[in-house]
């Protein structure tokens, strides 16, 4: 068991290093996107700071500073979660397609193997936003601290909740436009202060789809740690992540192989 | 023109055909509004923000992304597709101007897309904060014009910048940028939460006339505001067709064709 994940933690380091290699043979390009990405993502900056002036007190208890948190949070890890595995997204492609034959063909486990064959360039761009972002908000030593920490249950959360979504198509057909809603609402979610989403929702954020614990959770650590609550958010995103690899292995076995004949470059 | 009419019909029938592309869409849609009216219900306690109160600023926003829900977004992507793949030199041929087929072609996802969003926008508007208060009907057949030059004028902008795959190998961060610009002056927030100095320089600029504009004139009406943007929208209008023309004349000398 350790050595099949030490396997696999191996070969998500292998495709990184060729998926980095691969997207900066053209360099121009590739900072011209994360630029891009990065000047895209500053722009809600802007949005929050007028609102914050106009409004003139916190919303829904939050400060500029708090927003800016959970923008830089789930900025770096959804930006992490596509820097390692951008194929998550395309996984109810691959269903439809075929395209999956190729790794079940391989000697690794096809979930691993076919996300983190492919890296997005401009999740480069996410990535370095939420750090300029935390410099330049002054954040406490306790926000960088849970904020290197929530990247990275940010990070896997987001992937596993992508993972949930798209493999749907494993049991219901194409279920492409669901899972990508799926991801819209993930993000979307995680970057307005908890407070404003109440009732049902709230429930359903905190717990079946635990998109709170993306960002709102590091937060309130960020404030107010509590070893209890630390844990329960390591528990969570741990949790989800076998969560997502039942529901995409036990799909596997209703996958049904096609003919496609595809060249992987 | 009657080409361009048949293409258009033809384009509403694809529309029709493929309404699943519309559905990830409408939820996308949903969740952006039910954000924001959860959003705008904590900010608001019963008084008034730059001029807006909470119901007039849940329809503003209903009506903000109604215009980019129907601009026909997917022209960029195509522009940007069909001039690195090449397959736009297959285009060149075929009796018709380019730009305009494309509009023609786009006719029917921006109509069903309308269709579909207006709706939408409405029932949203009703069920989350109830009916406007003084809304005149009189100020429809202003609103539609607005609106019809918003997504046209939109609908080119985009175009140019897919073109400009011409020029440069990577034109998305234009993309990105002509968007943020969109939706920090005016689609997220009228540009009256901006300091008075900004609002003056924004009121003539593409931006706010393709959001803000359109959708004030659903939320506080006036023949004043509809005389004053109207004449904007259809000047920058026609500038965004000669754009979309100019941006694939020049560039379309580019273009090499070594063979199918």
């Amino acid at each position: 068991m350790f050595m099949e994940v030490k396997k696999h933690i191996k070969l998500i380091g292998k495709y990184f290093i060729f998926n980095l290699a691969a997207i900066t043979e053209y360099r121009t390009s590739f900072i011209v996107q994360v630029f891009g990405m990065a000047l895209n993502n500053a722009s809600f900056a802007f949005f929050w700071w007028v609102l914050f002036d106009k409004v003139g007190a916190g919303i829904g208890g939050y400060d500029f500073r708090d927003v800016m948190f959970l923008w830089a949070v789930a900025s770096t890890g959804f930006g992490l979660a596509h820097v390692f595995f951008a194929n998550a997204n395309r996984i109810s492609g691959m269903i439809i397609t075929g395209e999956l034959d190729t790794y079940l063909l391989q000697p690794k486990n096809p979930l691993i193997n076919s996300i983190s064959a492919r890296m997005s360039a401009t999740s480069w761009g996410d990535v370095l936003y939420g750090i300029i972002l935390m410099a330049l908000i002054k954040a406490s030593i306790g926000m960088w601290l849970m904020f290197g920490i929530g990247i990275f249950t940010a990070a896997l959360l987001i992937t596993s909740i992508t993972v949930v979504g798209q493999s749907l198509t494993f049991y219901f057909g194409n279920m492409e436009a669901v899972g990508r809603s799926l991801r819209e609402f993930t993000i979307t979610f995680s970057i307005y202060p908890e407070s404003i989403f109440k009732g049902p929702l709230k429930v359903l954020i905190m717990t079946a789809i635990p998109i709170g614990f993306i960002t709102h959770v590091p937060l309130r650590l960020a404030h107010e740690f509590s070893w209890g609550i630390f844990f329960l958010l390591l528990g969570v995103a741990a949790a989800y992540c076998l969560f997502a690899f039942v529901i995409y292995m036990n799909g596997l076995k209703k996958y049904e192989s096609g003919n496609l004949i595809i060249t992987r470059m | 023109m009657r080409k361009y009419m048949a293409i258009a019909g033809i384009s509403i029938k694809n529309a029709l055909v493929y309404r699943a592309n519309v559905t990830g869409r409408a939820i996308f849609y949903f969740i952006f509004i039910f954000v924001f009216f959860s959003l705008w219900s904590v900010i608001y306690s019963g008084n008034e923000i730059a001029g807006y109160n909470l119901t007039q600023m849940i329809w503003y926003v209903c009506m903000t992304e109604l215009v980019m829900f129907c601009s026909g977004s997917g022209i960029f992507g195509r522009m940007n597709q069909e001039v690195k793949s090449g397959s736009i030199a297959y285009q060149l041929l075929r009796p018709w101007n380019y730009i305009f087929k494309q509009f023609a072609g786009t006719l029917g996802e921006i109509t069903f897309s309308a269709s579909i969003f207006t709706l939408m926008a409405i029932i949203m508007g009703l069920v989350f904060v109830g009916p406007l208060a003084g809304f005149d009907p009189v100020a429809i057949p202003f609103i539609i014009v607005s609106f019809m030059l918003s997504i046209t004028m939109n609908f080119f902008f985009l175009m140019s910048i897919g073109l400009l795959a011409f020029y440069f190998e990577e034109n998305t961060p234009f993309f990105f940028i002509y968007n943020k610009l969109l939706f920090v002056f005016g689609m997220l927030i009228p540009i009256e939460f901006l300091p008075l100095w900004a609002q003056g320089i924004l009121r003539y600029l593409p931006f706010s006339l393709i959001t803000w504009a359109p959708a004030k004139m659903v939320v506080k009406f006036s023949f004043e505001h509809a005389l004053a943007v109207i004449p904007l929208q259809a000047g920058w209008c026609v500038l965004a067709v000669l754009l979309a023309l100019f941006v694939f004349s020049r560039g379309v000398r580019k273009v090499n064709v070594h063979g199918g």
